[in-house]
């Protein structure tokens, strides 16, 4: 039982460092690429410290909402992989306390912390960032919603963990219409989410901005809160995406210490590839036009929806 | 009765065929460029010739393999062939939606698919992997039937128009592959030479809206109302 | 016997076809489709007595010569022969002398396609003969090669073909439903979807009729499918629109009537024959409508069609005896009459140089003997007495009636009312209405155009006076064809 209750530790333990490794390896992947050298695999770590170190400016118009914010994404994100199969495949304590749709609500409710973060000192930037942010939430949220319905369906459960077992014990409902159809919506959700391109550029030019601009206002640790909750957001979507979606295979079983740092190199792993498919879709395209951001979500949108057809059928 | 006996690897295989042929009828919704309808097509053409293929062979069919080759050849080589030298006589590259934009048309074909799986599921009066395959076989056939319509309805290129034409039939050819593999082989090979036919004759209507209209654009043809 | 009779009725237009593609002269091509016509006219009456005594299939089953088939066939070989003599002496006008051999080519074709879908016992062949006749009658339409025809013809041709496609699919959801009761491969002969329509699933077979009916419909021009009529009808040279509302929505009807001959019986057929109704009022008023705002003179022909197809469709809709018998005297009167009023129409056109009803007066001074038949013609198409319609419409009115189908027969005859007003205010402004002086041609061959005017309006005069003993029995068998008993 204590265990399993440090092995929870651990996993929560495990995002929050390696979060910001995730980032590193996606920013000098990209520039590698593109034929540069990048920037170390470990700058993010040194961002956030400096970060810390650093004084916090509040503008005079803050109120309370700009103190609580970055404290409520950062603890949502600490929530989430409790509930999702991060390093073992079984479920850990407290993992029942929400099923997948609670564990999206609470994703979405970090989100939603920094939308209104931005909203807060008026500053007409944070604005910009807040509205692009809602109209990319109306798009997407449908299509989060669906894949998590879908998921169900094909499993005919709501734990990720049952889904989990599903995909692993049988190959027919691996390679089903269904799930190759949700992986593909929620490979388009995970560029949308995590502000790859098409969605975003890397400029920092204001007018192109979604996510600097909401935490423009922040500075010292608040600032690094934030930008510590959207790695943390971007890792744990990767998770549910190779975990309970396409590669749901090596983790562990039984909890041994060996297993678990096995797990987390295995983890890492399939990070490896999946970054590697975002950054070559990232630089084989360009940003598309605000108005066009609908397309690949429409597509996305259709693909769950076909997905959630074709469960029916078979 | 063929659907009666078909097992559930052989209706996965279907299903599989036949559900990414629908997604190729999206892919023709959802795109800009008029030579991706014409390969989005032809590869949909060549997935109903599997399909045809391997309902002959699952079900003891052997006329069903001439008229897969038949289907690839004409369906999958021959009329894109024609389609794209339309295309090339015509200049123009990019259709302009000017109705509904291709993410909102994606949207509405969502729509279209889930009324369709509604409708087959009525007509349905089997419960097993037979009915399951014939559910998918109808609302696959009726959902690309509504495609087609949609894209008829909402473009305004000729050769969107021709697409949605050819996406119709393809429909009730995927359909009558899954549901009646023993329709008479004369007929399937008459509609096959008739959708043929059908194309030429767009042909040349198009070159002579071309000529005598000025354009192909159906918006521009405005001159007869009332 | 029939066999021979079916022979003789290919072989004439075919060898027209081919005659006139061989030696490209136009006079060769005009006299031989005229000789081809008469011909395929003096078949069809032995080929409808033969028919009437039995019905027979030959050549593996694929062809049917039965009563029905033998009737629409009687009605299409008389507009072809109406339409190939007016034909002569209105395609010399255009100009086109070059051209004219394809033209008679495409027009003997057409009518081979017609006659052949009347006869074809498999009903996957049937659609395929209905889908040549759009593919053969769009070059047709779009002959004048102008931007208006043109236009015409493509909508025409894509309208129609995706209508037909739902044609198709109903076909095979038919198919497929009779394949649990017959066994996955058989021939889909009409008498065999007659066999297993009771057993099929009710709701598979309400889907597959609705498809039929609105696929065909398309064809036939019922509303809300009729969108490519006006403009086809009124683009196309006369002949040719004579031929595509006197003939094809003839051939098209066929279908619908032969498919509700198929549901007849089953728990289907109640609905099957309320959606026909549905459907024939539905295009009635709404032809009515645009009939009362019209301005163009072959527009307002080809709303007319719709509207006279919409009565057919009520007719065969209504059922029992009186309303198919009314339904097919109908056919033949809208033929003749209809004909009719394209003739005059496309003589007032050449005369005038123009197709706007403002444009059209003192009709009477220009062509006084053809101008009073097409007066008297029009008072017939509004549905007067002592012209045949008006037999027709009423026949189908006291089926309504019988029938106890209230609203559809309370519609019927408020709309009636208004089509008989609208439609004759325009010829009362056209012959009339005061006007300066309008400029008029005289016109060459008005022999070859006069005389099919002629030759439509006596028979519509006297079989308004006298329905005949013996089609009425003739409609009493077709009648007992469609409902019960082999065929």
């Amino acid at each position: 039982m204590t265990d399993d209750i440090v092995l929870q530790i651990f996993q929560v333990l495990a995002v929050l460092l390696l979060a910001p490794l995730l980032q590193g390896f996606i920013l000098k992947a990209e520039e590698r690429v593109q034929r540069s050298r990048g920037p170390s695999l470990f700058q993010p770590y040194r961002d956030l410290w400096k970060l810390f170190h650093k004084q916090s400016i509040v503008p005079e118009s803050a109120s309370w909402i700009y103190f609580t914010a970055p404290i409520v994404a950062f603890t949502a994100m600490l929530i989430v992989p409790i509930l999702i199969p991060v390093l073992t495949d079984r479920p850990l304590p407290l993992s029942d306390m929400a099923d997948m749709l609670g564990g999206g609500m609470v994703l979405t409710l970090g989100s939603f912390a920094i939308m209104l973060a931005g909203l807060d000192s008026g500053n007409v930037y944070g604005g910009i960032g807040s509205s692009r942010t809602a109209m990319l939430g109306i798009l997407a949220e449908p299509i989060l919603i669906l894949v998590l319905v879908g998921i169900s369906l094909l499993a005919k459960a709501m734990l990720p963990f049952v889904v989990n077992h599903t995909l692993l014990s049988r190959p027919s409902a691996y390679w089903s219409p269904t799930h190759v159809f949700l992986v593909l919506a929620f490979f388009a959700l995970l560029l949308v989410e995590t502000d790859r391109l098409p969605i975003h550029s890397s400029t920092h030019i204001e007018i192109y901005m979604i996510d600097e601009a909401r935490i423009l206002e922040y500075s010292g640790p608040l600032l690094a809160l934030l930008k510590w909750a959207s790695m943390m957001k971007q890792f744990i979507l990767y998770t549910i995406f190779c975990n309970v979606f396409l590669l749901p295979w090596a983790m562990a079983q039984i909890g041994t210490p060996l297993g678990e740092v096995g797990s987390v190199l295995s983890l890492l792993l399939k990070f490896l590839l999946v970054a590697t498919a975002v950054v070559v879709v990232e630089t084989v395209q360009s940003r598309l036009r605000f108005y066009r951001y609908q397309e690949p979500l429409a597509a996305g949108f259709l693909f769950a929806v076909l997905a959630i057809v074709s469960s029916q059928l078979i | 009765m063929f659907l009666a006996h078909v097992s559930s690897l052989q209706a996965s295989i279907f299903s599989l065929l036949a559900i990414f042929s629908l997604l190729l009828a999206f892919v023709m919704l959802g795109s800009h460029w008029l030579r991706n309808y014409v390969y989005a097509f032809a590869a949909e053409s060549w997935l109903i010739a599997i399909l045809s293929a391997v309902v002959g062979y699952f079900g003891g069919y052997p006329e069903l393999y001439v008229i897969a080759v038949l289907t690839a050849l004409f369906r999958g080589l021959v009329l894109p062939y024609l389609l794209m030298r339309i295309v090339q006589r015509l200049n123009v590259r990019r259709e302009i939606h000017a109705v509904l934009q291709p993410s909102a048309s994606l949207v509405v074909g969502a729509l279209l698919v889930m009324f369709a799986f509604v409708i087959a599921n009525h007509m349905n009066f089997q419960a097993s992997t037979a009915g399951q395959v014939v559910v998918l076989a109808l609302t696959i056939m009726l959902s690309m039937k509504l495609l087609g319509f949609l894209m008829l309805s909402v473009r305004d290129e000729a050769i969107s128009q021709i697409l949605g034409l050819l996406v119709l039939e393809n429909g009730i050819f995927l359909g009558s592959q899954i549901l009646v593999p023993g329709m008479p082989m004369l007929i399937e090979i008459v509609i096959l030479f008739d959708l043929l036919i059908v194309v030429a004759c767009f042909g040349m209507l198009v070159r002579f809206l071309l000529v005598h209209a000025g354009t192909t654009s159906s918006r521009q043809l405005k001159r007869l109302v009332g | 016997m029939a066999q021979k009779l079916v022979l003789v009725l290919f072989l004439a237009p075919f060898i027209a076809v081919v005659t006139s593609l061989l030696f490209r002269r136009s006079r060769i091509s005009e006299y031989v489709t005229v000789l081809a016509a008469i011909i395929d006219l003096a078949v069809s009456v032995p080929l409808l007595r033969e028919a009437l005594r039995h019905s027979s299939t030959f050549w593996h089953d694929y062809v049917l010569v039965d009563n029905l088939g033998a009737w629409v066939i009687l009605c299409i070989s008389i507009v072809y022969t109406l339409a190939s003599i007016y034909a002569v002496g209105y395609m010399r006008l255009l100009d086109e002398d070059p051209r004219l051999p394809l033209f008679y080519a495409l027009f003997s074709g057409f009518a081979f396609t017609m006659l052949a879908a009347c006869v074809m016992n498999n009903v996957g062949v049937f659609w395929i003969a209905i889908e040549l006749t759009t593919l053969i009658s769009t070059f047709l339409v779009g002959f004048e090669q102008e931007a208006e025809s043109t236009e015409a013809a493509w909508k025409y041709i894509v309208v129609v073909s995706a209508g037909i496609s739902l044609a198709l699919l109903g076909t095979v959801l038919f198919y497929w439903g009779g394949s649990y009761v017959l066994g996955a491969s058989y021939a889909m002969t009409w008498a065999a979807l007659r066999g297993s329509a009771a057993q099929i699933y009710p709701p598979l077979l309400t889907v597959s009729f609705m498809l039929v009916l609105v696929g065909y419909g398309t064809k036939a021009g019922l509303a809300p499918m009729h969108t490519w009529l006006p403009d086809a009808h009124s683009e196309s040279p006369a002949p040719v629109s004579a031929m595509l509302s006197g003939a094809l929505l003839n051939a098209s009807m066929l279908g619908i009537a032969r498919f509700l001959g198929v549901v007849q019986g089953t728990s289907v057929s109640r609905f099957a024959h309320s959606a026909v109704i549905a459907f024939g009022i539905f295009s009635f008023v709404l032809a009515t409508l645009f009939i009362v705002r019209q301005t163009g003179i072959k527009r307002l022909m080809a709303y007319s069609s719709v509207e006279h197809i919409g009565v057919q469709a009520l007719g065969l809709g209504f059922g029992g005896a009186l309303g198919v018998a009314g339904a097919l005297y109908h056919m033949l009167n809208h033929s003749l009459n209809k004909s009719l009023m394209f003739f005059g129409a496309g003589n007032a056109m050449r005369a005038y140089e123009t197709k706007e009803i403002p444009m059209i007066r003192h009709v009477l001074r220009a062509s006084p003997v053809s101008g009073t038949l097409w007066l008297l013609g029009a008072v017939g198409i509004a549905g007067a007495p002592p012209f045949a319609l008006f037999l027709s419409e009423f026949t189908i009115l006291r089926a309504g009636i019988v029938g106890r189908y209230r609203w559809a027969v309370i519609l019927f005859v408020i709309f009636l009312i208004i089509v008989f007003i609208g439609f004759l205010s325009h010829f009362r402004s056209m012959y009339f209405g005061s006007a300066d002086e309008m400029p008029t041609r005289k016109m060459p061959w008005a022999v070859w155009r006069a005389i099919p005017m002629w030759l439509a309006f006596v028979p519509l005069l006297v079989f308004g006076l006298w329905w005949p003993r013996a089609m009425w029995d003739a409609f009493m068998k077709i009648y007992a064809g469609m409902t019960g008993g082999t065929p």
